[in-house]
């Protein structure tokens, strides 16, 4: 509101006033020091009536003249000024207005003045009220800074809504023609939602005012689907206007203007089928005339707010992505459902690695990845739309299935005669759009179909042409091609050809340097020039060359046959490099000065020839030939020249093969041949052969023929001009094994102390290596003992020799012994190891000297000790009779039969049992003597009465240290049909229990008397008829008694399910010994005493009290 | 009631088979392909009927598949909605006495005029269906569905009947108009499937019911234990 205006009203009562000014500052002073004084209160109360009354008194003479002049504007060009009337005034009353603003003007009016704006500064105004109470005229002061400047409330123009987009459209008229400069405009809307009037929205617009009526628009998109709900929106500005030095107030609210949707009689879900960014929140509303159950979003349930009638609402938060029918949102009703489909994605990626090429320059395809999946499909998927800006031309993508990371394709249809292109590629989709762009020279960027029909045409036996047709309209630009050509078992070759390109034609490429009769394999791939990217290779094409004429000639030796009349010649087959097409056959012919033997068409497989000759100069010359033609011929002359100075030596492979060195011989001249054969086939041998140059002097042999341990001869034949000379002679293994066979070795001769051996030599074969020596052993040993032994060289016993010089053949063994057996042993050996041993018994002759010192020297001293202890014996004949010969003892006073007579009489004497292997277990045992049975009576007989102090009384005699065995359990003892018997070696095992009930066999009383007589006795008794009420009683002998079972008896009852129950004995079976206890099983038994077959019924047992007690 | 999404368990896929089997074991009955003579409408029928049965286990797969593709709760077990819209679709449900108080004429033509239009319905499913896989096994269902109607139209023949004429106009077309929302076609989608194996079983009973009145009783016990296969 405006501040009031305080009027300078001339009055009589100034000084009064000033008065009661003061007066009314005092008790306001005096209310902050209340607290001090409480006494003088009262003379300020009566300050105050009095005070009170002088301002009622001024009251009343100022409400009899105008008051509170209060100026507004809300167009700033008229001031709407009004005061309050006096006190009496009727309703009507007329005023005369006079102010100052250039010129007096005075008006004659009611209530208010509308005056035009005042300059900046102070303006009297005076108001005289025009009746009959007096003259009280007032006068005021106006001032700019006095006006309150509030705008008319604005009103709407229109209010509309896009239900589908949920967005309200506010249109209003900023009436700006009103306003006299321009000056800005702070708009507040608000909007307002269900009946309720909920404010959901209060937003502040700014606009500037020029001058003229401008309608503004304001649009604002709900949160919740227009048709949930009725929305008001009401609408009020604040005009900002800088030359304004007054009050800037916010005008009132415009009318409320509200949008509702007609619901028609159908029940809706809002919004319907809506795209919305994943991670968005949206509200979906269900207008309904029934009762709303629930509603679920998939398959989550969601709280339901509720809206005007039984409209309701949900709102989901921070969406996730749409599977591709959509997230769907269903409210249930009493008996049906409503729903609605939610497209939650994102907008489209920016499309990348976009790349436009060329295959043929006529068309230009696009390429381009569409980054990250929008989840939208079907409709809602990313359309795209490839722009040309030059052009101007576009293309749009049509959907096609693709799974979502492969990429995607455009054709563009090129121009003619444009290279260069500019390419935006749009991607768009409901929730946005993005793009990129590409500018291309296509020229540079073609990319060329796979070269086809490729053909290949001779030209020459290495030179051929290929075509291959190239679809494009390559015209103006050069095209690089490559040619690989492949040729079997050799690495493949890339030849550039580049050509002029052509309008949608064939491309030809001659490819020379070729072998005849070969097989190649081309294949082709262009490019342009400048490079972008290969074409795929073509396929394959396979082309044979056509033959030539074979290069050389065969490579080619000679033999003479065993019988040394004919010439065996031999040549190889040409390499196919060399022959340059099918050989056909071979031409040989034998050349001298005389003559001319010609053997022609020898056909191809055949690779050897014999002719008869005889042994003069001949040259031997042969040809190969194939359909083209012949080759050169090679020659070879037929004669040997004798080598007298020949040592045949030993080689052995190193490496890869077998080195052959020779030393340089000036007078070769043509080459050096090298033959090898196996050195036990018959001539001619030849195995192979090999040339070399003449200027080398040595060579490796290599061949996949060789085998270890076989012998094979190399011959070095230098080439001078008449023929060849063997120059050396070598014999080889690629490896030496050892000998297969022993040396077949005899006895020659034998003597007392010597043995000549002779051995044979091993054959060739059999060696499998070069001979380095002959081991020979030998030692004693008869045939049978030492048939098993293995001979060892490390054994002190055996004697080895080793001969080293292979061509010795025979060996005496001296120093053996005469008429001794002797086991020799032979044995050869090369590099590659020992051969097997063959072995031999032979016995030496007797040596007859030695014999007679052997008998007689035994029978000397013999004779001579006899001598000798016959006259010791005669001097010292008491002596020995006293000593060995003494009179016969009393055997009543021997000693040591003592012990075993009193136990045979059976006093009660102690005794020592020792059992071995025994492990002692010192286990306390009564061997309660036969003679004191009484124990065991009363024990049976009144088992109640029994006392622990008995057997603990009854212990001191009869205890007995027995050291026990846990014994081997002899199963046949316990067969109950022996325990009748009672035989006397025999131990009786007794089940505890059956011990222990005598009650319920009280007949068997004198057959068990015995029995429990002696042996083992537990050091407890326990009353094992006992009922619950005895057990209560355990507690008292715990103390009394010596050993206990660890635990308490009782709980093993209980817990042995398989124990029996015996019906007839009317008593609880009671364990004993703890059952985990496996040395309390075990049979304790007493020494085995023939002589007291008594005592042998004292057998215990801790039987199994889990197994039925044995049979009684 | 629809089965509930997820995979076919192992025995559907030895029914399956067992139903290819009977397919292929009928087929030198198929009178087109047996030259010996007119063996009458009896392996017409029971092929027809073989094929319903392999169809309703196609159609459970197929429907695993859709309803899941609808997503929930659609594919709930429990789902259960009103037949909103989908007015147009033909109802299989009948009540027995109406059923039984139909000929084998006019059941016959029920039958075919249900599945031209479910068979239409179903290719307008393929149209818009959004992924690959879903339109390979729609197609592949139509296919089938295809030879259905073709089956049916053969026993119609076989038995003398004529086929039924489509009245002009009354052809059903696939047009999701504008006004048509993605839920109610969600609804009409699964109210499509639901008809349609509603009318597969409903064709099961016919063709048993045919069969067993064309079969001469011999052949019935036959066939009766090979229905055992199932």
């Amino acid at each position: 509101m405006p501040e009031d205006y305080t009027p300078d009203v001339r009055t009589d009562y100034i000084a009064q006033m000033m008065d009661i000014s003061l007066y009314l500052k005092r008790p306001s002073r005096m209310g902050d020091s209340k607290r001090m004084r409480m006494t003088s209160n009262f003379q300020w109360l009566l300050l105050t009536v009095l005070l009170l009354y002088l301002m009622n008194q001024v009251n009343s003479q100022k409400k009899r003249t105008p008051r509170d002049l209060k100026c507004i504007t809300n167009n700033l060009q008229v001031w709407d000024c009004s005061w309050r009337a006096p006190s009496g005034a009727g309703h009507g009353a007329a005023y005369e207005v006079c102010f100052e603003n250039g010129s007096h003007s005075c008006y004659r009016l009611e209530k208010n003045i509308k005056l035009p704006a005042l300059l900046p500064g102070d303006h009297e105004i005076t108001i005289n009220p025009l009746h009959d109470f007096g003259n009280f005229i007032s006068k005021f002061t106006l001032n700019e800074k006095n006006v309150s400047l509030i705008p008319d409330a604005p009103e709407i123009l229109d209010l509309s809504a896009d239900f589908s987009t949920s967005t309200l459209h506010l249109k209003w008229n900023d009436k700006g023609s009103v306003f006299p400069h321009h000056s800005n405009v702070i708009w507040e809307i608000k909007v307002l939602r269900k009946k309720n009037m909920e404010i959901v929205k209060l937003v502040t617009h700014n606009t500037t005012l020029n001058g003229r009526d401008t309608v503004h628009h304001w649009s604002w998109i709900s949160d919740m689907p227009l048709e949930c709900a009725t929305h008001y929106v009401g609408i009020r500005c604040y005009i900002d206007d800088p030359q304004f030095s007054g009050r800037k107030e916010w005008s009132d609210w415009s009318p409320l203007k509200n949008i509702s949707w007609s619901p028609a009689s159908q029940t809706k879900v809002f919004p319907q089928d809506r795209v919305l960014l994943v991670g968005s929140d949206i509200t979906v509303c269900c207008v309904t005339q029934e009762k709303v159950l629930s509603a679920q979003i998939g398959s989550t349930y969601c709280p339901l707010i509720h809206l005007d009638g039984k409209n309701v609402a949900i709102k989901i938060r921070n969406i996730s992505a749409s599977e591709s029918s959509g997230t769907n949102v269903v409210f249930s009703v009493e008996d049906n459902m409503f729903g609605t489909v939610i497209f939650a994605g994102y907008p489209p990626d920016i499309p990348q690695k976009l790349n436009c090429e060329t295959y043929d320059l006529k068309e230009i395809i696009c390429t381009w990845n569409p980054g990250r999946p929008t989840f939208l499909v079907g409709p809602r998927n990313t359309s795209y739309t490839l722009f040309e800006s030059f052009s101007g031309k576009y293309v749009r993508f049509k959907r096609v299935e693709l799974p979502t990371n492969e990429s995607y394709q455009l054709f563009f249809q090129m121009l003619p005669n444009q290279e260069i292109y500019n390419f935006t590629l749009n991607a768009r989709n409901p929730l946005g759009q993005s793009e990129s762009t590409l500018l291309v020279n296509i020229t540079e960027k073609v990319h060329p179909h796979i070269p086809t029909s490729v053909k290949v045409k001779d030209i020459s036996s290495t030179a051929v042409t290929l075509s291959w047709h190239l679809p494009g309209s390559f015209a103006k630009i050069k095209l690089l091609c490559q040619i690989e050509i492949n040729k079997t078992n050799s690495v493949h070759e890339l030849r550039n050809v580049t050509m002029r390109g052509i309008e949608n034609s064939s491309y030809l490429a001659a490819v020379d340097k070729l072998n005849p009769y070969t097989i190649y394999t081309f294949r082709i791939r262009c490019c342009t020039d400048p490079f972008w990217k290969w074409s795929k290779w073509s396929n394959e094409k396979q082309y044979l060359t056509t033959e030539a004429i074979p290069s050389k000639g065969p490579d080619t030796w000679r033999e003479w046959s065993s019988d040394g009349k004919n010439l065996i010649i031999y040549w190889k087959p040409l390499p196919i490099n060399e022959a340059n097409g099918k050989i056909l056959s071979y031409n040989v012919s034998c050349s001298s000065d005389e003559e001319t033997q010609s053997l022609s068409e020898i056909p191809d497989p055949q690779h050897k020839a014999e002719i008869q000759l005889d042994k003069n100069d001949y040259i031997i010359s042969v040809v190969a030939k194939n359909s083209v033609g012949s080759s050169p011929p090679s020659k070879i002359a037929s004669m040997e020249i004798p080598n007298d100075d020949l040592k045949i030596e030993q080689a052995v492979r190193m490496g890869n093969g077998i080195l052959l060195t020779w030393n340089y011989d000036p007078n070769v001249t043509c080459d050096y041949v090298i033959k090898w054969c196996n050195s036990s086939r018959s001539e001619p041998c030849l195995m192979d052969w090999k040339k070399v140059p003449s200027n080398s002097t040595e060579t490796i042999i290599e061949s996949d023929q060789f085998r270890p341990g076989v012998r094979y001869n190399f011959f070095v034949y230098g080439c001078r001009n008449q023929g060849y000379q063997l120059l050396r002679s070598i014999i080889g293994y690629v490896e030496e094994l050892a000998p297969v066979v022993a040396p077949n070795f005899t006895v020659e001769d034998t003597s007392a102390d010597s043995i000549l051996v002779k051995w044979e030599e091993i054959p060739v074969e059999e060696l499998r290596g070069f001979l380095r020596g002959y081991l020979f052993y030998f030692e004693k040993g008869e045939r049978d003992t030492s048939k098993m032994r293995v001979l060892e060289s490390g054994r002190s016993d055996i004697k080895v020799k080793n001969i080293t010089d292979i061509s010795q053949k025979t060996l005496r063994i001296a120093d053996l012994q005469g008429k001794t057996s002797y086991h020799l042993v032979l044995r050869a050996y090369t590099d590659g190891g020992m051969g097997p041993e063959k072995s031999m018994f032979v016995v030496t002759k007797e040596n007859s000297v030695g014999l007679i010192i052997a008998i007689l020297i035994p029978v000397a001293v013999a004779v001579i000790v006899g001598v000798v202890t016959s006259i010791l014996c005669y001097r010292k004949r008491e002596w020995i009779k006293e000593t060995f010969y003494p009179d016969i003892p009393n055997p009543e006073n021997c000693k040591a039969l003592q012990f075993q007579k009193s136990v045979c009489e059976g006093n009660s004497a102690l005794k020592t049992l020792e059992m071995n292997p025994c492990t002692p277990n010192n286990v306390e045992v009564l061997e309660t003597r036969s003679t004191v049975p009484k124990i065991e009576d009363t024990e049976i007989i009144s088992p109640v009465a029994e006392r622990p102090e008995d057997s603990t009384d009854a212990q001191p005699e009869n205890h007995v240290v027995v050291s026990y065995c846990p014994p081997v359990i002899e199963e046949e003892i316990v067969n109950p049909g022996a325990d009748e018997a009672g035989g006397a070696s025999q131990v009786i095992y007794i089940d505890i229990q059956s011990m222990y009930q005598p009650q319920a066999k009280p007949e068997e009383e004198p057959e068990n008397d015995p029995v429990v007589g002696t042996g083992y006795k537990p050091q407890m008794h326990l009353l094992v008829t006992s009922t619950v009420e005895d057990l209560a009683a355990d507690d008292d002998l715990d103390k009394t008694a010596g050993y206990r079972p660890q635990a308490n008896v009782n709980t093993w009852n209980l817990v042995s399910p398989d124990s029996p129950r015996s019906t007839d004995s009317n008593s609880e079976i009671v364990s004993f010994g703890s059952p985990c206890s496996i040395n309390s099983r075990q049979f304790l038994i007493p020494p085995k005493d023939e002589d007291s077959p008594k005592s042998n019924g004292g057998g215990w047992s801790f039987t199994n009290f889990f197994q039925n007690k044995p049979n009684d | 009631m629809l089965p509930a999404a997820g995979e076919p368990a192992a025995g559907d896929s030895w029914g399956m088979l067992a139903c290819l089997c009977a397919v292929l074991w009928h087929l030198p009955a198929v009178p087109a392909l047996n030259r010996t003579g007119d063996p009458g409408p009896g392996p017409s029928i029971q092929k027809t009927y073989d094929l319903t049965r392999y169809l309703e286990h196609q159609l459970r797969s197929l429907a695993g598949t859709y309803l899941n593709y609808l997503g929930p709760p659609f594919n709930e077990p429990d789902f259960n909605p009103p037949r909103l819209g989908a007015e147009t679709l033909p109802r299989a449900t009948v009540n027995l006495e109406v059923w039984r108080s139909l000929n084998d004429r006019l059941r016959l033509t029920q039958n075919y005029e249900a599945y031209s239009h479910l068979l239409c319905y179903l290719r307008g499913l393929n149209r818009q269906a959004a992924t690959a896989e879903l339109r390979r096994s729609l197609a592949h269902f139509c296919t089938s569905l295809q030879g259905l109607l073709g089956s049916i139209a053969g026993v119609m023949a076989a038995l003398g009947y004529p086929l039924p004429q489509p009245l002009p106009g009354t052809e059903p077309t696939w047009t999701p108009g504008p006004a048509h929302s993605d839920f109610l076609q969600k609804m009409d989608d699964f109210w499509l499937l639901k008809e349609l194996q509603t009318w597969l079983w409903r064709s099961a009973k016919d063709f048993n019911r045919l069969k067993k009145k064309m079969q001469p009783p011999a052949a019935a016990v036959t066939l009766h234990l090979e229905a055992h296969g199932f």
